[in-house]
C-alpha cells in the first residue's frame, strides 16, 4: 500500500500544476484568436478594417470567417496550429520590434499570404463549389482547381484576391453586393499593370 | 393557251413572291426569353441590348454561352475600381426615360474583355495561351523590327496595319474612355488595362466565341497571310486544303474540346488541327508556338528555344515528335520522316546557301561603312536584303513545311535566287568601287515613335 502513495502524491501534484497551465495556454489561444487581437498590431490594422467591410463577415446566413480561418491551419489540426501561430506570433513581434511598423510592406505580405494560404483553408467551408448551375463559368474553373490537367495547377488564390481585403469607402454586405466575380488568374497581367 | 401560260407564270411569280415579301415585311428578331436564374443587372443587360444592339444580342443568344446561361456580366463586369470602367455607360443607369434606368441594375462594365476575364472560367487555355508568341508578339515586333525601332512608318500606317494583327497597348483618355489611338482592336498581342496579353476573340470572334470558327484555316488567314507570310495561301495550295476546301462541308465542326478526331470529324486537318487541337495521344494547346521545330519566319532559320527575342521554353525535338504523331494520324511512319527530312534540308539549304552569305555581305558593307544603320528601309539595299528573308525566304521554307510547292519554287526559292544574285551585284560593285549606297533623301511616311513601349520592357516579367 505504501508504495503507491508516492506515485499517487506526484500524478496529484501533477494534476494540480497542469492543469491551471493547460487552462491558462487555452485561455492565451482564445484570447488570441480573435480578430480583434490580430488588429492590435498597427500593421495589421488595415487588414482588419478591409475584413470588417467584406462578405466574409457581412451576410444574409450570418457567417463569419475569422482571420485565423483563412490563415491559419485549422484548431483541430492542433499541433499544426499551435506551432503555426505561435510561430506567426513570435515572427510578428520580432519583424515589429526590429523593423517598427514602418517596415511592414502590405503588398507584399498579401502575395506571402495568397501564397501561404492553402487550398484546404478555403474548402473547410467551401465544400460544394462544383454544383453551381447558375454559374457554369464557375464550374468551369472549380474543376480545372480541382482536378488539374496534367502540367496545370490552380490554387484558389490564384484566381480570388479580391475577397476580403479590398478597401472600401463602405460596408459590403453579401446581399445587397453585385453579382461577385473572381478576378481570373494571378499569373496573367503580372506585366504591365498593378495586380 | 396563250392566256393559260401566261395565267401560269403569274402563279409562279406569286409562289416565289410570296414568301419572299412575307419575310420583308415580317422581320423576326431573335426570341430570348429569360427563363434561367441570373441577376436582375444580368437581366437589364439583355433587355436593353437586345433593342439597343440587336446584332450583338442575336450572336451572343446564338453562342454556346448563351447555352450556359453565362451573360454579358460574365464577362464584361468589372470592378469599381478597375481602370477600364466605362463612365459612359454607367450614366445610362439615371436615365429615367430609360427601362432599366435605375440604379437598382447598376453594374460597372468594361467594354475590352481580356484573357485574364476568360482565365475566370477557362484557366487553362488562358495560361497556355499567355506563353505563347501570340500573347508576347508586341514584344517581339519591338525587339526585332526595323519599321518600329527606326521609326520608318507612321503611327497611323501602324494602326492601320501592324496593330490590328499585333495589337494596341490599351489606354484610358483623361475621362476613363477607351483611347481611341488604342481602340477599338482584338490583336493577338494587346495588352489590356489589367496587365493580362492577347485578345481571345481574335479567333472567337466576338460574340459567338465558336470553337467551329477558331478550328477553320480561315480563322488564321486573317493575319497569316500576303508576301512576308502567306500559310493560308500556302495551306490552301497543300492537299490537305485542297481536301478541305472539297469536304468541308462534311466535317463535323462543333465537337467538344479534346474530342475532335482526325479521320473522323475531318477527312484532313487544318491549321488548328495539326497546331493546336489534340490528336491521339498528343493534348491540345492554346500555346501556338508548341509543336514548332523551326522559327520558320526568323532571318536565320532556329530552333523556337534559340529564338533571341522570345525564347520558347521548349526542346524541339520533344515538340517534333508531337507534330509528328499528330501527322501519324493519318499518315505511315516513312511519309512522315520523308516529310521532315525533305524541310530540314530546304531549312538548311536557305540558312547556308542564301541566308548566311548574303547576311555577312551585308555585315561587311556596315562594317566599311557603305550601308548607313541609322535608318532602315532607306536605301535600296537594305531592302533588298530585308525581301530575301522577310518574303521569298519564308515563303521558300514555309512551303516546303506545309506542302506547297508553288510556294516552296516559284513565289520561294526562284525569288531568292533572283533577289540573291542583284543583292550580290549591288553590294560587289558598292565594295569594289567604294561608293556608299544611295541614300533615299525624303524617305515618306516616317514618324512613328521609336520608344520601346515602357507597359511592356519596364514591367518585370
Amino acid at each position: 500500500m505504501r508504495r503507491y502513495v508516492k506515485p499517487l502524491l506526484l500524478v496529484g501534484l501533477g494534476l494540480l500544476l497542469a492543469f491551471p497551465v493547460f487552462s491558462m495556454t487555452y485561455y492565451t489561444m482564445v484570447r488570441t484568436s480573435t480578430p480583434g487581437f490580430c488588429a492590435s498590431c498597427h500593421e495589421i490594422e488595415p487588414a482588419f478594417n478591409a475584413w470588417m467591410t467584406s462578405t466574409h463577415r457581412n451576410n444574409a446566413q450570418g457567417l463569419v470567417a475569422d482571420c485565423m480561418d483563412c490563415h491559419l491551419p485549422a484548431p483541430h489540426d492542433t499541433v499544426d496550429f499551435f506551432y503555426k501561430k505561435t510561430l506567426h506570433g513570435m515572427k510578428d513581434v520580432a519583424a515589429h520590434v526590429l523593423h517598427g511598423s514602418g517596415g511592414y510592406d502590405r503588398a507584399e505580405n498579401r502575395l506571402a499570404a495568397y501564397a501561404d494560404i492553402k487550398d484546404g483553408q478555403c474548402l473547410k467551408c467551401h465544400r460544394n463549389i462544383l454544383s453551381i448551375p447558375n454559374n457554369r463559368g464557375a464550374m468551369l474553373a472549380h474543376r480545372a482547381a480541382l482536378y488539374p490537367a496534367e502540367g496545370e495547377s490552380r490554387t484558389c488564390t490564384d484566381c480570388h484576391r479580391n475577397l476580403v481585403h479590398v478597401d472600401r469607402a463602405r460596408y459590403e454586405y453579401k446581399q445587397y453586393a453585385p453579382p461577385y466575380r473572381a478576378t481570373g488568374l494571378s499569373t496573367l497581367g503580372t506585366r504591365g499593370a498593378p495586380l | 393557251m396563250r392566256r393559260v401560260s401566261a395565267t401560269l407564270v403569274a402563279l409562279l411569280c406569286l409562289a416565289w413572291a410570296v414568301p419572299v415579301l412575307a419575310q420583308q415585311a415580317f422581320p423576326k428578331p431573335k426570341e430570348y426569353r429569360i427563363e434561367r436564374g441570373m441577376p436582375k443587372q444580368a437581366e437589364a443587360c439583355i433587355q436593353c441590348h437586345r433593342q439597343e444592339t440587336p446584332g450583338i444580342f442575336t450572336d451572343w443568344a446564338m453562342s454556346r454561352h448563351a447555352s450556359a446561361n453565362i451573360t454579358c456580366l460574365d464577362c464584361h463586369q468589372a470592378q469599381e475600381t478597375d481602370k477600364d470602367v466605362s463612365q459612359a455607360h454607367a450614366k445610362y443607369y439615371d436615365r429615367k426615360d430609360l427601362p432599366f434606368g435605375s440604379r437598382e441594375y447598376y453594374i460597372p462594365v468594361a467594354a475590352a474583355v481580356s484573357p485574364k476575364d476568360c482565365s475566370r472560367c477557362h484557366p487553362d487555355e488562358s495560361a497556355q495561351y499567355a506563353k505563347s508568341k501570340h500573347a508576347n508578339t508586341i514584344e517581339i515586333m519591338w525587339k526585332i523590327d526595323p519599321w518600329l525601332n527606326k521609326g520608318m512608318n507612321s503611327e497611323e500606317e501602324r494602326k492601320a496595319g501592324c496593330y490590328v494583327c499585333h495589337g494596341t497597348i490599351l489606354k484610358t483618355d483623361k475621362d476613363g474612355n477607351l483611347d481611341r489611338a488604342t481602340w477599338p482592336n482584338v490583336g493577338v498581342g494587346r495588352l489590356n488595362l489589367d496587365g493580362s496579353l492577347g485578345s481571345c476573340t481574335s479567333c472567337h470572334t466576338r460574340h459567338r466565341f465558336s470553337v467551329m470558327e477558331a478550328r477553320k484555316p480561315e480563322a488564321c488567314g486573317q493575319c497569316h497571310l500576303g508576301p512576308d507570310h502567306p500559310q493560308i495561301e500556302i495551306y490552301m495550295e497543300s492537299k490537305h486544303g485542297d481536301i478541305y476546301t472539297a469536304f468541308k462541308d462534311t466535317y463535323n465542326w462543333n465537337t467538344a474540346g479534346g474530342a475532335w478526331t482526325p479521320g473522323t470529324d475531318y477527312r484532313a486537318p487544318t491549321c488548328a488541327a495539326c497546331h493546336m487541337s489534340g490528336s491521339g495521344k498528343v493534348m491540345g494547346t492554346h500555346d501556338v508556338t508548341e509543336r514548332l521545330s523551326w522559327e520558320t519566319q526568323a532571318p536565320l532559320t532556329v530552333r523556337p528555344s534559340d529564338f533571341a527575342a522570345f525564347p520558347a521554353k521548349t526542346d524541339w525535338k520533344a515538340e517534333r515528335d508531337k507534330m509528328k504523331a499528330v501527322c501519324l494520324q493519318c499518315h505511315a511512319k516513312s511519309w512522315t520522316d520523308g516529310h521532315y527530312e525533305a524541310f530540314d534540308k530546304v531549312v538548311q539549304e536557305y540558312n547556308e546557301v542564301y541566308y548566311k552569305p548574303a547576311k555577312a555581305k551585308f555585315d561587311e558593307l556596315v562594317q566599311k561603312g557603305l550601308v548607313s544603320t541609322e535608318k532602315y528601309f532607306d536605301e535600296e539595299i537594305e531592302v533588298e536584303f530585308y525581301e530575301l528573308w522577310h518574303h521569298e525566304g519564308r515563303r521558300a521554307r514555309m512551303g516546303a513545311m506545309m506542302m506547297a510547292p508553288d510556294y516552296s519554287w516559284w513565289h520561294g526559292f526562284y525569288e531568292c535566287k533572283k533577289r540573291y544574285n542583284k543583292f550580290m551585284e549591288m553590294a560587289d560593285h558598292l565594295l569594289s568601287t567604294g561608293t556608299k549606297a544611295y541614300i533615299y533623301p525624303n524617305y515618306p511616311g516616317m514618324g512613328g515613335s521609336t520608344e520601346k513601349p515602357p507597359q511592356i520592357f519596364n514591367k518585370k516579367p
